[in-house]
């Protein structure tokens, strides 16, 4: 039987990547994807999310609209620099042919948790305003959810939105804080293991040999995400690799190893976002989180690529 | 018909509340969803739906959130009993809880009657926020929501600064006061000193001698003696029952205001607090009406009429 997911996105450049490899991975069903804010607005992530299960023909699966703006915090910082302003690399890509669902993520993530309990797992790969939600609506939903594996964070290195948050949990750093609560297992893939994993020119240039719909589209809207990350870290081509590498950790576990500890998150000021590992048990007790020390990335880069180049 | 919503905590001056809105006539309560407050949400369900059968109505009770956004609960079995209702045990009502969540459930009555649902809020408004973030397009469509939080003009209740509704849950308060929604916040002051039901006022409405009046008095038990051992007050003092007394009748509240109000959610010893600019010193734009006076003697008629 195939792993049953939800993924909680904001397409996306990386998310594209991570989405496509998802749908076209045996070990995984994709539920339904819910979108949020954080690359672009949700109006536009909601769009691209449409656009992804389209693209090689899975319409059936259900597109439901999140949150517009975080839980408490103003909006700020929709990353259009990195993905650009369509969260597609500024190539203006046709309108999708469906439509979201009527329910809101929240209420889609209730539903469908309640209707396998047990059974789902959670994939956000974007700031965790619709988890969180979810979460304080339906507090009964915690023990029926298998578990959550989410990109953000970081414990070990320096953040990327600033010195020291990592962007999705900076977005909305109290539903991270509710989602670092939750009872059921939550495992983080942070900046720790997905900076680890670099996505190489050569690299794409194989992949980009397959000429299937994903790797054309994913070749089409790279170049701003190059850009972006040579500009900010002189990478000279090559780039990080956030979200695949959650959807590499749903596939197979192994390519990872984790630590378990509990993860504070900052929700003011200077550290806003920053998400600390309380290693020596120190402050209140909290829930341990699954995080993302090492990886194999070799791993990650050859599963990736032997998906996406079928 | 007028349509309400009520959002509510319910406790014995919420029940009150409650009543005072079943029992007018050209008033439709659509639905009433719990949240947790002055007592958890489960028994708050039970309270509400006591009252409901109480007045022979059939409402639909939903629950909501059982605790607040980011904070620990913290109930107020001090003030209203360990049942909430005066330590009374009324028994289990046979109106059901309906099965849906009462977010979801509020979400869809203002989708389906747009412009025309009065929303009066007596509890912590985690419920409400979580509406309008899922939903934020019904911040447009509530004709008017009336608040039972907050404190204005006087000192706050379980804290110097706050008042218990906004206190519980801060950052939902903050959301329901910037989200767009037309609402008029009614503080604690305004059921105080003259506005509670002195001892001979208590004595008058026994005197009417109906289960509603019984009620009233019977599951404010707790409250009564609090109030005026705690908080040094002349009598019975109704919260919740005063804005809805104003949600029925906007002339009992005789003086109000447009201002920019916010909610402190961080200060050390001040979070909970609503921060009214009246002087305009922040020159930011009014977001909420302040309720400054009420007709007192209006509020208690309106109140001995319902329970007659």
């Amino acid at each position: 039987m195939p792993q049953k997911i939800i993924i909680d996105t904001d397409p996306g450049v990386d998310d594209t990547i991570a989405i496509t490899t998802a749908l076209r991975s045996p070990e995984l069903e994709v539920l339904g994807l819910t979108s949020i804010f954080g690359n672009a607005v949700t109006e536009t992530t909601t769009q691209n999310a449409l656009r992804l299960v389209e693209l090689e023909g899975h319409d059936s699966i259900p597109v439901a609209r999140g949150s517009e703006v975080p839980l408490l915090m103003e909006l700020e910082g929709i990353a259009s620099d990195v993905h650009g302003r369509d969260g597609m690399g500024n190539t203006n890509l046709p309108a999708p042919k469906g439509k979201p669902i009527e329910k809101s993520a929240a209420e889609f993530i209730i539903d469908t948790v309640r209707a396998y309990p047990g059974e789902v797992i959670l994939a956000p790969v974007g700031p965790l305003t619709n988890i969180a939600l979810a979460l304080e609506i339906d507090p009964g939903i915690a023990s029926l959810i298998k578990k959550i594996v989410l990109m953000g964070g970081t414990v070990s290195v320096a953040g990327n939105i600033s010195p020291v948050a990592e962007a999705n949990i900076y977005h909305d750093a109290h539903a991270a804080d509710i989602v670092m609560q939750a009872s059921c297992p939550v495992v983080m893939v942070g900046l720790d293991v997905t900076e680890q994993v670099i996505m190489t020119p050569q690299y794409f240039e194989e992949l980009f040999e397959a000429e299937n719909p994903a790797t054309n589209l994913i070749k089409r809207i790279l170049p701003v995400y190059q850009e972006y990350h040579d500009r900010f870290r002189g990478m000279g081509g090559s780039t990080h690799t956030h979200d695949p590498s959650a959807i590499a950790y749903l596939i197979d576990p192994d390519l990872f190893k984790t630590q378990s500890v509990p993860v504070f998150v900052e929700t003011q000021g200077h550290c806003k976002g920053k998400t600390t590992a309380d290693w020596h048990r120190q402050w209140e007790s909290r829930v341990d989180t699954e995080v993302c020390m090492e990886v194999n990335s070799s791993g990650v880069l050859d599963l990736i690529k032997e998906r996406l180049a079928k | 018909m007028r349509k309400f919503w009520i959002d509510t905590d319910t406790a014995s001056d919420d029940a009150v509340a409650i009543l005072m809105a079943l029992r007018t006539d050209d008033v439709d309560v659509l639905g009433i969803s719990v949240v947790a407050g002055n007592v958890p949400a489960e028994q708050g369900s039970k309270n509400a739906r006591y009252t409901a059968e109480l007045c022979g109505k059939k409402t639909p009770v939903y629950m909501g959130a059982t605790h607040p956004l980011m904070r620990e609960p913290e109930w107020a079995y001090f003030f209203h009993g360990n049942d909430g209702m005066g330590n009374m045990n009324y028994p289990e009502a046979s109106l059901p809880l309906q099965k849906e969540n009462g977010v979801f459930a509020f979400i869809e009555a203002v989708r389906a009657n747009p412009g025309e649902i009065t929303l009066v809020t007596l509890g912590p408004l985690t419920n409400i926020a979580l509406a309008l973030r899922l939903a934020p397009d019904i911040a447009k469509k509530i004709s008017m929501c009336y608040t039972m939080g907050g404190a204005a003009v006087t000192l706050g209740n379980v804290t110097p600064a706050a008042e218990y509704n906004i206190y519980i849950d801060p950052e939902a308060a903050k959301i329901v006061f910037h989200s767009g929604i037309p609402l008029l916040m009614v503080g604690w002051e305004h059921c105080m000193g003259d506005a509670n039901f002195s001892a001979d006022e208590m004595k008058m409405m026994r005197s009417f001698n109906t289960k509603y009046a019984d009620f009233t008095l019977d599951c404010n038990a707790t409250a009564i003696a609090t109030n005026q051992n705690w908080l040094s007050e002349p009598g019975l003092a109704l919260p919740d029952p005063v804005t809805m007394a104003v949600a029925l009748d906007s002339s009992i509240c005789t003086e109000r205001g447009s201002y920019y109000v916010d909610v402190e959610t961080i200060g050390e010893a001040t979070h909970g607090m609503t921060v009214v600019d009246k002087l305009g010193v922040t020159n930011k734009p009014a977001n909420i009406e302040v309720c400054w006076k009420i007709d007192i003697q209006a509020w208690k008629n309106l109140l001995y009429e319902r329970i007659k």
